[in-house]
């Protein structure tokens, strides 16, 4: 088994109007994904990100604040995860709730030396 | 980790209640920025509990609203808006008692009186509770009332802006003000059931949710001493009767199905019970409004094992005594429908001939439909399809649509 981790991007939740019955019947979707991975072993760890985003760049460590509204890919959290190959880890991904909400499921396997 | 599951529109209700809670913190004039705050904690859930359920959603989100409350009263002070303190001392005891259970029930019940005020207009008291009280999103009011999003949006608005332009106080009404307020809330839980229960179209799920919204609200009245009249009681029984038959009312097709053809086994015993336990309390008065009436003809109908076995007799009753408190022309149209039923032509025709057409405005199809089934069962094969055809031309609805075209494809064979 390799390790990945699945990077989740999409629209921050704070902008998409979702109404509390809707944001109830994700969160379901939510909890069945990670409950299958942890009931299939794969589960290795993930979290969400909340929406402050700063940048440290540049030889002087320039640091600047991003509004998540300006960032084209904004990287809502992300998962860990065992899997046999990449083939695997995309059927992992398989469950991610906001593919409806044009939201996308980057998969970066973990390098180990 | 065992699988946790989330009581169903948790949040939905949580909403509503976190709303009313802080409305009465800060005030009605504050609703808008309330409200998006209430919205951003359940963004926040919805992020922070993707790994798992904390051990009380419930509790989390409460803890959630006070330090929203919090929030707010900083950002408010720091646009210098005039809120009351609520930093330290005896305040902040204050604040947390506003969270207790019996608080929160007392604060929704000032969101339903608020959302029902005469400075509102009608229409966009419904739209407005629904938003404010039962947590739907504009889109979720403009599905379930068949309306534009646009004009539920402009409803919201106005009504906001009737509020603070009033200056309306975020208040139980007392004194001589109870009894028609009251009688206000009432009248608009009755639509918002209504607008559920009658409605046909095809997104079943949406229904069943008005309904069990209004009864809801309903339920709360019951609970608080000052709004648990008798007429309360008979507007919940009329919702616990009529609910009770929704299943049976549109089958697997889609399709409606009338009240004489209805699977009776699929009616809910349980729920029609609930509604003769709220009977009994409700004719605990002398007055007797029109959901008592409404609710007892649809107990008579509850309590028919099949359609023959029916009571006419007291359900014309009923409708006569209801014509006494509330005219109207449905009514006439509805004791003709009897008389048809028991082919008591003559009865009907006297009736039918009385009703002011025009009044029915857009149920007129209603009044065509009729006389078609009465020159049916007459035999009038001719009068029959001219009547139908009537009907069809004015109906606007597509399930009714369907189902007179069922009936004139049978007055034809």
């Amino acid at each position: 088994m390799k390790d990945f981790m699945l990077v989740i991007i999409g629209d921050s939740y704070a902008d998409l109007n979702l109404s509390p019955e809707q944001i109830q019947e994700r969160m379901g979707k939510w909890f069945a994904w990670t409950e299958k991975m942890k009931a299939q072993g794969v589960y290795q760890g993930g979290n969400a990100l909340t929406d402050t985003i700063k940048r440290v760049s540049g030889p002087d460590r320039v640091v600047t604040d991003r509004a998540s509204t300006e960032v084209k890919e904004l990287i809502g959290g992300f998962y860990l995860v065992k899997a046999r190959d990449f083939d695997h880890a995309v059927e992992i991904a398989q469950d991610y709730p906001d593919y409806d909400l044009d939201g996308t499921i980057e998969i970066r396997e973990i390098m180990h030396y | 980790m065992q699988q946790q599951k989330m009581v169903d529109h948790l949040f939905r209700h949580q909403y509503g209640k976190m709303v009313s809670i802080l409305t009465r913190i800060f005030g009605l004039k504050h609703l808008e920025t309330i409200e998006d705050a209430v919205q951003d904690t359940f963004v926040t859930a919805l992020r922070t509990w993707q790994n798992g359920l904390p051990e009380n959603p419930e509790a989390w989100l409460t803890a959630a609203a006070k330090n929203r409350a919090l929030d707010l009263f900083r950002k408010l002070s720091a646009e210098q808006a005039r809120i009351p303190k609520l930093d330290n001392g005896p305040s902040a005891i204050a604040l947390n008692e506003l969270f207790l259970e019996s608080e929160i029930a007392d604060s929704q019940l000032r969101m339903i009186f608020a959302a029902c005020h005469p400075e509102l207009k009608p229409q966009d008291q419904i739209a407005f509770a629904l938003k404010t009280i039962s947590g739907f999103s504009q889109k979720e009011i403009a599905a379930s009332l068949l309306l534009k999003e646009e004009t539920v949006k402009k409803r919201l608005v106005r009504a906001r802006k009737n509020i603070i332009e009033s200056q309306l106080q975020f208040e139980f009404p007392a004194g001589t003000d109870l009894v028609p307020r009251h009688n206000r809330v009432l009248e608009v839980l009755y639509l918002i059931f209504n607008e559920g229960f009658h409605s046909t179209q095809q997104a079943f799920l949406v229904r069943e949710d008005l309904c069990a919204e209004a009864m809801r609200l309903c339920k709360m009245l019951l609970q608080n001493e000052h709004t648990r009249t008798p007429s309360t009681h008979a507007l919940f029984a009329l919702m616990c009767f009529n609910l009770a038959r929704l299943n049976s009312k549109i089958d697997h097709n889609q399709q409606v199905v009338s009240l004489k053809h209805q699977d009776r086994s699929l009616w809910d015993n349980q729920l029609i019970q609930v509604g003769h336990f709220h009977m009994s309390l409700a004719v605990e008065t002398n007055t007797l409004t029109a959901y008592h009436y409404e609710a007892a003809i649809s107990a008579e109908h509850a309590s028919a094992k099949t359609w023959q076995q029916t009571n006419w007799p007291n359900i014309l009753h009923w409708y006569e005594q209801l014509n006494v408190v509330q005219p109207s022309p449905l009514i006439a149209l509805n004791r003709a429908v009897i008389y048809v039923e028991l082919k008591e032509f003559e009865t009907a025709k006297v009736i039918l001939e009385s009703v002011s057409v025009s009044e029915l405005e857009q149920r007129e199809y209603l009044y065509h439909g009729l006389w078609a089934e009465y020159h049916h069962k007459k035999g009038d094969k001719q009068k029959a399809l001219l009547a139908i055809d009537k009907a069809l031309a004015l109906v606007t609805n597509q399930a009714e649509r369907v189902y007179l075209e069922g009936k004139k494809a049978k007055y034809t064979t």
